[in-house]
C-alpha cells in the first residue's frame, strides 16, 4: 500500500487527528502505545463524544496527569485544550481552573498510581467538595510508564517488578473511595465495554458535580505478559495473557455487573471488578455554585 | 451588574496595618482574583484576611487540603487568566517546589509570599530567620531564574506586592516576596494611595488584540532580539493547543532534544538580559563611604541606625540595600564594592547566602564580614561593633 492511498492529500481536516502536532512530535505517523493497549480507543471515544454532542472542547480543558495515558494528548480531539501536568496533582489544578473561571468544566485524566497513589489526598478532597468536573481513573493495575511496578490497585497474587514473588498487599478501590468521599456520580466500566463508557461519559458531561469514572484498561506489556489469567490461584491451570485479545477476554471475564454482584458472596468477588453505575445524585450542591452564594453575601452593600 | 470592584481599593489615607494584612491589601489592589492557601504560622493572617476580602471583589479564596494542592490550584487559576497568589512559610515552600519548577517551565505567572520562620524542620514557628533565601533561588528541579523581593516595612509590603504582580505579568517567572515572622506580624502605618494612582501602576492580564499574527513569538523577527510574550489564557484563542512542561517552542509544540539548550537560553536569558530593569536597589550615605553595608529585609533598619552612629564617630559608612535579592545584581554590587575598605553583610541567617554572593564579586583583598543573627533582630550595636572593628 503506498502512502498516497493511506493518507490522501485532499483528506479534509477532521477532529480525530492533528497532523501538524503529531508530525512534530513523532516524525512518523505511529501511535506511541504498545500493541493491545486500551488508551487508543479511549482517545477516540473522547473525540467521538464531543463530535456527537457538538460541544466546544475549548471549554472542557483536559488536565492530564503523569502515566502511560499522558501520551493520549495527540489522540484526543484536535481542538481540545490539552495540559500535561504533574504526577497526581491534576485534581488540584482543575480545582483552581474551575474556581477562577466557573464557565469551564475541567476533564481530568489520571491513572491508578496517579490518582489513588501519589494524588490520593487531592482526589478525596475533590470528591468531598463535589466540584463540577469529570475525573477519569484509568486503571491498568500496574505502573506501565516506569516499567511494570506494583500499583495500589494491583490484584492479589499478581507479579510485577517490585513484587517479584507475588503481590500481597490489599488493593485500593477507586470507586469505594470516591463513594465514601462524596462524589455525586460514580461509575466503573472497562475498555472492553466502549458503548457503556460513551454512555457514562455523556451522562457525566451533563451532570453538575464531581463525576468519577473508573475505566479498567489492559496493559499487555507489563501486566499481561507476566501474569496468568487466574493470577496464580490454586487448582486452575492459567494461561499467560500476552496479547491484547487475551487481556480483553480476561477483563470481560473478570468484571461483574453491579446488579449481579449484589447476589454474590464476598469470596466470589475477590480480585474481581464490579462495573456499572454506583451513584447518581444530581441534587447534591456543587462547590462553585455554593461559592457564588458566598460571594453574593460578601458583595452586599457594594 | 455588581462585579464587586467597588471594594477592591481601600479609601485613601493612613491605616494601622499588620504586615501580612498590608501584603494582602497590596495584592487586592493589583487585581488578585484567586488565593489558594493552607494555614501555616506565621503566614496565617494572609489567608484569614483574604477569606473575608476576596469574595467581596468577586474573587475566590480557597483553603486547600495541603500546600501541594494550594500551589497547584494557584497555577490552575493563573492558567485561566486570574491573577493568583499563595502565602506560606518554609516547610510549605519546600513542599511546593515541585509545582514552582513546573510553573517556571510553562511560564505561568503567580506571586508567592514566603513568611519565613526559624528552621530547619519545624523549628521555632514564631521567630524570623531568613533561611529560605537560598531555597527560593533554587526552588525546584531544573534550571530557571526567579525574582525575589525583600521588603522591610509594612508600607513596602503593600507597594512591593503591586510591583511583584507587575513583574509576574511581564517576566512570567516565579516571583517571591521574602517576608518573615516579625515583619509579617509588625503593626505599622501604611499610606494607601488613591485608586487612580494605583491603577496607573497595575499591569492587567489582557490578551493581545491580534491573536492571529505574531502569537507567542520569543524572538523579534527583524532584530532577532529576545521578547517575552504575554501570558496565555486557557479557554481563549490566545493559548497554545498543548501546554506541556518539556522544552517547547512558542506554540507549545515539543522541541527536539537538540534544541533543549535553546529553550534553556530563552528561559534564563529573559531574566539575565533584563537584570538592570528588574533589580531594585537603594543607597544610603554612599557618596564618600569607605565601609559598605550590603543588606536586605529587616537588618537594613538596624543598619540605618548603626550608620548614623558610626558617622557621628567619623567613620565613613554607607548602606547598599537590595530590594530585589534575586536575581543578584552582580554588576551593580561589583561597581559599589570596588575600592572599598571592607564590606559588612548583616543577615538573619548563619551561613550568609547573600554574603557568599557578595564574596563572589568582591576583590580578594577586600574583607567581607558576616554579621549573622538568628531568631532575633539585629541590634544597631551589633553592626556598629563590626564597623568599628574594621575601621581600626
Amino acid at each position: 500500500m503506498s502512502d498516497d492511498i493511506r493518507y490522501p492529500s485532499e483528506k479534509p481536516e477532521h477532529p480525530y487527528f492533528d497532523s501538524s502536532l503529531s508530525g512534530m512530535l513523532l516524525g512518523t505517523l505511529v501511535s506511541r502505545f504498545c500493541a493491545g493497549c486500551g488508551y487508543g480507543s479511549i482517545g477516540q471515544l473522547y473525540t467521538r463524544v464531543f463530535e456527537d454532542e457538538k460541544l466546544d472542547p475549548k471549554l472542557f480543558p483536559l488536565v492530564i496527569g503523569i502515566g502511560c495515558y499522558s501520551q493520549i494528548f495527540f489522540l484526543v480531539h484536535k481542538n481540545a485544550q490539552k495540559m500535561l501536568t504533574l504526577h497526581g496533582r491534576a485534581p488540584a489544578i482543575a480545582t483552581g481552573m474551575k474556581m477562577a473561571n466557573p464557565k469551564m468544566k475541567p476533564i481530568i485524566f489520571s491513572g491508578d498510581g496517579d490518582c489513588l497513589g501519589i494524588g490520593g489526598n487531592h482526589f478525596i478532597h475533590l470528591c468531598r467538595r463535589n466540584l463540577d468536573c469529570i475525573l477519569f481513573i484509568f486503571n491498568n493495575s500496574i505502573y506501565g510508564m516506569t516499567g511494570g511496578q506494583a500499583a495500589p490497585t494491583t490484584l492479589y497474587g499478581a507479579m510485577s517488578t517490585t513484587t517479584p514473588y507475588k503481590m500481597f498487599e490489599p488493593r485500593s478501590d477507586g470507586v469505594e473511595l470516591s463513594l465514601a468521599a462524596g462524589a455525586s456520580y460514580v461509575a466503573r466500566t472497562t475498555v472492553a465495554h466502549p458503548r457503556t463508557l460513551m454512555k457514562y461519559f455523556k451522562k457525566a458531561l451533563k451532570h453538575k458535580g464531581t463525576s468519577v469514572i473508573e475505566v479498567i484498561t489492559p496493559c499487555v506489556t507489563y501486566f499481561g505478559r507476566k501474569n496468568l489469567d487466574n493470577l496464580g490461584s490454586k487448582g486452575e491451570k492459567g494461561e499467560i495473557m500476552d496479547t491484547g485479545g487475551k487481556m480483553f477476554e480476561w477483563i470481560k471475564k473478570n468484571s461483574i455487573h453491579i446488579n449481579q454482584a449484589k447476589f454474590m458472596r464476598k469470596e466470589e468477588l475477590f480480585n474481581k471488578y464490579i462495573i456499572g453505575e454506583f451513584r447518581y445524585n444530581p441534587s447534591k450542591s456543587e462547590y462553585s455554585e455554593e461559592y457564588k452564594k458566598i460571594q453574593n453575601i460578601a458583595m452586599k452593600g457594594d | 451588574m455588581n462585579n464587586g470592584n467597588g471594594k477592591r481599593f481601600l479609601k485613601p489615607g493612613k491605616y494601622l496595618m499588620m504586615g501580612n494584612v498590608a501584603m494582602a491589601e497590596g495584592a487586592l489592589s493589583s487585581g488578585l482574583k484567586f488565593f489558594g492557601g493552607y494555614p501555616i504560622t506565621p503566614s496565617t493572617e494572609v489567608i484569614e484576611h483574604l477569606a473575608k476580602r476576596l469574595p467581596e471583589v468577586g474573587g475566590c479564596c480557597m483553603q486547600m487540603e495541603d500546600e501541594l494542592a494550594s500551589i497547584n490550584a494557584v497555577m490552575g487559576a493563573s492558567l485561566v487568566g486570574a491573577k493568583a497568589m499563595t502565602a506560606t512559610s518554609g516547610p510549605g515552600l519546600s513542599l511546593m517546589t515541585e509545582t514552582i519548577s513546573m510553573a517556571a517551565n510553562i511560564e505561568i505567572p503567580f506571586v508567592f509570599c514566603d513568611v519565613q520562620r526559624c528552621g530547619p524542620g519545624t523549628g521555632f514557628v514564631t521567630v524570623p530567620h531568613h533561611n529560605d533565601v537560598g531555597l527560593t533561588r533554587f526552588a525546584g528541579n531544573g534550571e530557571f531564574e526567579v525574582i525575589a523581593f525583600a521588603p522591610m516595612s509594612c508600607q513596602e509590603l503593600f507597594d512591593l506586592t503591586i510591583t511583584a504582580f507587575n513583574y509576574a505579568e511581564t517576566y512570567r517567572c516565579p516571583i517571591f516576596i521574602l517576608s518573615d515572622a516579625y515583619l509579617g506580624h509588625i503593626h505599622e502605618v501604611v499610606n494607601i494611595p488613591p485608586k487612580e494612582e494605583i491603577l496607573k501602576r497595575v499591569i492587567d492580564r489582557t490578551i493581545p488584540e491580534d491573536t492571529k499574527g505574531a502569537k507567542f513569538t520569543y524572538e523579534d523577527i527583524t532584530t532577532h532580539k529576545l521578547m517575552i510574550p504575554k501570558p496565555y489564557i486557557v479557554g481563549t484563542e490566545f493559548c497554545p493547543p498543548l501546554i506541556i512542561h518539556l522544552p517547547h517552542n512558542q506554540d507549545g509544540v515539543l522541541m527536539p532534544e537538540e534544541n533543549s539548550l535553546r529553550f534553556m537560553k530563552i528561559m534564563i536569558d529573559k531574566i539575565r538580559d533584563n537584570i538592570d530593569k528588574i533589580s531594585l536597589t537603594e543607597e544610603y550615605k554612599m557618596d564618600d563611604a569607605e565601609i559598605i553595608i550590603i543588606s536586605y529585609g529587616l537588618p537594613v533598619r538596624a543598619s540605618y541606625r548603626a550608620v548614623d552612629l558610626a558617622r557621628k564617630k567619623g567613620i565613613k559608612v554607607g548602606i547598599f540595600r537590595l530590594i530585589t535579592v534575586w536575581p543578584f545584581p552582580k554588576d551593580k554590587v561589583k561597581k559599589v564594592v570596588a575600592g572599598a575598605k571592607a564590606v559588612i553583610v548583616p543577615e538573619m541567617n548563619y551561613t550568609g547566602v547573600i554574603a557568599e554572593q557578595v564574596e563572589r564579586v568582591t576583590d580578594l583583598n577586600i574583607p567581607v564580614i558576616k554579621v549573622p543573627k538568628v531568631a532575633t533582630l539585629h541590634h544597631p550595636d551589633d553592626i556598629l561593633k563590626a564597623i568599628e572593628e574594621v575601621a581600626k
